[in-house]
């Protein structure tokens, strides 16, 4: 039995590997046949054979960072209210409003995002000439994780020990005072882990992207919210979606893969980092 | 849970005597911001539910449970959602086939039988790792690996399929879900106290019997739990679909059969919400496409809850 | 243990076996080759997708046996698959180019090219844009050829017309934002041709619309993205400006010669207006021979009831189909 088990286990080491051998594989292929010229070429066009890697990068970027702007002050501040300040019958009634948050598909939020932040929001409220831009993915996707980084902060406070609220309240400090000054910084690394793991998935959430910001099969490299772009995860879509399978130009089809390997060690990194983060608050306690 | 009330209320004392009837203008702005940051979350969710709901209204007064049963249409007056829903069925089901045994059996290696060591280590932030990766990456893996393999042992359907079908992306997403089904499983063997498994080792049972009759059953609670909520991850998931080839437009399996189904081309429905949004009758993208998301959003709210009174019903706690 | 514990677990092992079972039974009773069933893909343009969708969706009613399945990735992605003989019929909104024809000829798929319908490619603005009725060809290049790369305002177009003796310059002093489809849509593609292709070569510029729009391969962003801006500029194909005449209006076309033309049923179909152009489709002839239900599905197209769907889906019938018709009887 133990070998059949082991062996069940190992099948998540197989498919590591599987995933980095085929990402890397097809990507190498890319990186070979590419005129390397049309990598820092003026955009992100596979089908004209302009393929700036940096164009998807600098949209992930700017879209997963807005979208944290927005996930932030939601989460966190959901968190320490939930936390620090409500009562356990409100907690009872609240939490599941954010679990309910976190169980909806990505779909759904990208129809949500399409049809009703960018008209509503970028538009109507921000007088913007387009509704479908990278804001209003990042609005749609900075509403995707916060209930992530409400409970994993929400998390990180409750495990903050008793005793150090108590001691700053028996020095006479107020409960805000308490919570800002010894809760929040105790709680420090696990808030850290929240708003990494938050990141990382902004930066892989696929679904809000493709169908909300705009110019997601190709776009000039931009760092302003307010253009329509495209990001990793959105371009590697919508190459899939053009043909309907990744089956277009071959060299399209091996960028997808250079696309992909570029996002998996981005996420990699950064889950290893909310990883040390999270492993340093379970040695503090 | 009741400690901490207690010492709340304590400290509560003990700073109204320090500090007397002091308002504290600063303080109660702090709380509010953060109350306000949990209702503006709160006021997302409502607007978001209230617009597909308004949206999707029409479609089940007008029309029932017919919007259910019938098939994908381009009349947007007889258009539904059945040919999806049995899809994403199909592939929920081979999910849970490929994901379940997998995900429990390296539970229990993990927890039961794993020796402290380097491959132990490793195995563990490996899992960890997997079940970070954008699920879009799980695509590419599909359509590089999983796809061949299908067509390659002769269930890749007809050659216009190839293995773009229900199999292929049922064992994608059993794969982008096995992480998230080990770390749960792997939870609730963890909450199982040794007292149960010395128990058993004092009456001379062997570990697997063990494993079998007591930690197990123990902890099928927490592990069904875990489960239901990675298969409703599975049925929601649309971004590898589209990746490895699911059907976006027109569909009709006709009376095809169980076995034409699994190895032909496919739909689900998240896919038919996507592209129910890009249709040029407004009336699938204002009412249809709300409907098809009220139809996903319902069969998740049944999981999720389901889980959670599982959890709550048969949770023991030791 | 608690009974309704094992109960459960009972009913997910049910579950989980009746979906191995449901596998394995499968297996046995399949037969792949489908004795009546049988199955059609249809890709290509998005713009012929809804005419070969109606007539699928019409086919199936009547022979519900049919596996049946039709998707608008664009024409160029369309061609794609199917000179890999990974689709039966591949709907296409321009004629096959001559890479994509060696293609099918290198993987030995033999082809029939049908005429089905007519479209008039819509060159959109907003409904509250009346500073702009029409444009010809040369304001079109100005406005979004490729040498207006970074022009964000009309303005911004006024020189390069100027110099192109434009007709319609100077343009208001407003936001241009344009929306289109990309480079995989055949509708793109007709558009550089009809509009670009010209004046590009002839100032030796490259054959393609100005980088900077948004590109879109859903056209209802197109749609919605036109109806967003007071001052837009994007085209679609006829039948997605006709079911969208609420929220965006059709610009008259100019090709320099025979004045300011609206698209219209009448001015499509006597090819007056100057954007018109041909939607096909192309059958996997092999495949067409091989497999009844495919050619089943053809007879079906072409027949009263099949090409009714062309003017249910708002595009413009032929005047006369005896080419197609020949075309396919001497496939």
């Amino acid at each position: 039995m133990r070998r059949l088990f082991l062996g069940m286990a190992i099948v998540s080491i197989a498919v590591s590997i599987a995933i980095v051998a085929s990402l890397l594989g097809n990507a190498v292929g890319f990186f070979v046949d590419v005129d390397k010229g049309s990598l820092l070429d003026v955009g992100w066009f596979p089908r004209r054979n302009r393929f700036d890697l940096l164009t998807p990068i600098a949209g992930t970027l700017v879209m997963s960072l807005v979208a944290m702007l927005v996930a932030t002050p939601l989460g966190l501040g959901a968190a320490i209210y939930l936390a620090e300040y409500a009562k356990p019958r409100v907690r009872r009634l609240l939490k599941p409003v954010l679990e309910i948050l976190a169980g909806i598909p990505s779909v759904v939020l990208g129809f949500f995002a399409l049809l009703w932040i960018g008209p509503n929001v970028v538009v109507e409220l921000l007088n913007s000439p387009k509704p479908a831009t990278i804001l209003t993915a990042s609005i749609g996707v900075g509403i995707l994780v916060t209930p992530l980084v409400a409970s994993v902060s929400e998390d990180a406070l409750r495990a903050v020990p008793q005793a150090l609220r108590e001691a700053s309240y028996g020095l006479g400090a107020k409960k805000s005072t308490t919570v800002r000054s010894v809760v929040l910084p105790a709680a420090v690394s696990g808030i850290m882990a929240s708003l990494i793991l938050g990141l990382s998935r902004a930066i892989g959430e696929t679904m809000v992207t493709f169908m909300a910001a705009g110019a997601v099969g190709g776009a000039l490299r931009t760092w302003n919210p307010l253009d329509s772009g495209t990001t990793l995860t959105a371009a590697i879509a919508s190459v899939a979606t053009g043909s309907d399978q990744v089956a277009g130009e071959a060299l399209a089809f091996e960028g997808v893969f250079a696309l992909g390997i570029t996002l998996f060690f981005i996420t990699l990194v950064l889950n290893w980092m909310s990883d040390r983060f999270v492993r340093r608050v379970r040695q503090k306690y | 849970m009741t400690g901490r009330t207690e010492t709340l209320d304590t400290a509560a004392v003990v700073r109204a005597s320090l500090r007397g009837r002091r308002f504290n203008p600063a303080g109660v702005a702090f709380e509010a911001t953060l109350l306000l940051m949990l209702l503006v979350s709160l006021l997302i969710l409502v607007t978001l539910l209230a617009d597909i709901v308004i949206g999707a209204l029409p479609v089940f007064r007008d029309r029932g449970v017919d919007f259910v049963t019938s098939g994908i249409s381009l009349d947007s007056s007889t258009a539904g959602v059945w040919t999806a829903l049995l899809g994403s069925i199909g592939i929920t089901l081979i999910v849970a086939v490929v994901a379940f045994p997998l995900g429990i059996g390296a539970a229990v290696y993990l927890e039961e039988y794993a020796p402290d060591n380097a491959l132990t280590r490793f195995l563990q932030t490996n899992i960890r790792n997997l079940a970070g990766v954008p699920s879009i990456v799980y695509g590419l893996l599909g359509l590089a690996v999983f796809v061949r393999l299908v067509d390659l042992i002769g269930l890749g359907g007809p050659d216009t399929t190839a293995g773009r079908n229900v199999i292929a992306a049922g064992i994608t997403l059993a794969v982008l879900v096995l992480p998230i089904i080990i770390i749960t499983a792997s939870e609730a063997l963890r909450a199982v106290p040794d007292t149960i498994r010395e128990a058993g080792f004092g009456v001379g049972a062997t570990q697997w019997e063990v494993i079998r009759h007591h930690t197990l059953p123990a902890a099928a609670p927490g592990i069904l739990t875990g489960t239901v909520l990675a298969l409703a991850r599975a049925f929601g998931e649309t971004a590898p679909l589209l990746v490895i080839g699911v059907a976006t437009g027109f569909f009709s399996a006709g009376s095809a059969g169980l076995f034409d189904r699994l190895t032909g081309t496919y739909t689900a429905l998240p896919a038919v919400v996507l592209s129910w949004s890009r249709q040029a009758d407004p009336v699938f993208k204002e009412n249809l496409a709300p409907a098809a998301i009220v139809v996903l959003l319902v069969v998740l709210f049944v999981a999720n809850g389901s889980a959670v009174i599982l959890r709550n019903r048969y949770e023991r706690r030791w | 243990m608690n009974p309704r514990l094992w109960v459960s677990l009972i009913a997910a092992l049910v579950l989980v076996g009746a979906a191995c079972g449901g596998d394995d039974a499968g297996t046995g009773d399949g037969d792949p080759t489908g004795g009546d069933g049988g199955s059609i893909v249809i890709s290509g343009s998005s713009t012929v997708e809804p005419i070969s969708a109606r007539n699928a969706e019409k086919f199936s009613a009547e022979n519900p046996d049919i596996t049946i399945s039709v998707e608008g990735p664009g024409t160029g992605d369309g061609f794609k698959k199917f000179c890999e003989g990974q689709t039966d019929i591949s709907d296409a909104s321009r004629a096959i180019k001559e890479s994509e024809a060696e293609d099918c000829a290198a993987n030995g798929v033999d082809y029939v090219e049908l005429e089905v319908a007519i479209d008039g490619l819509s060159v959109l603005t907003s409904l509250t844009n009346d500073a702009v009725a029409c444009l010809d060809f040369k304001d079109l290049y100005a406005l979004m050829g490729p040498e207006s790369l970074g022009f964000d305002n009309w303005s911004d177009a006024d020189a390069l017309a100027a110099e192109l003796g434009a007709g319609h310059a100077p343009y208001p002093d407003a936001p241009l934002v344009i929306t289109a489809p990309g480079e995989e849509s055949g509708t793109y593609d007709t558009f550089v041709e009809f509009v670009i292709e010209d004046l590009a070569e002839e100032r030796g510029a490259e054959n393609a619309a100005r980088l900077d729009y948004v590109a879109s391969p859903n056209d209802n962003v197109i749609i919605d993205g036109i109806a967003g801006s007071d001052t837009s500029l994007g085209w679609v194909g006829y039948a997605f400006f006709v079911e969208n005449q609420d929220k965006v209006a059709a610009l008259a076309v100019d090709d320099g010669a025979s004045g300011c033309v609206e698209p219209t049923p009448a001015s499509i179909a006597d090819g007056s207006y100057p954007l018109s152009r041909p939607l096909f489709i192309y059958v996997n002839t092999g495949k067409a021979a091989e497999k009844p239900e495919l050619a089943d599905y053809v007879d079906f197209y072409l027949s009263t009831e099949g090409l009714a769907s062309v003017a249910e889906t708002g595009y413009v019938e032929l005047a006369d189909y005896s080419d197609t018709f020949a075309a396919w009887e001497n496939r």
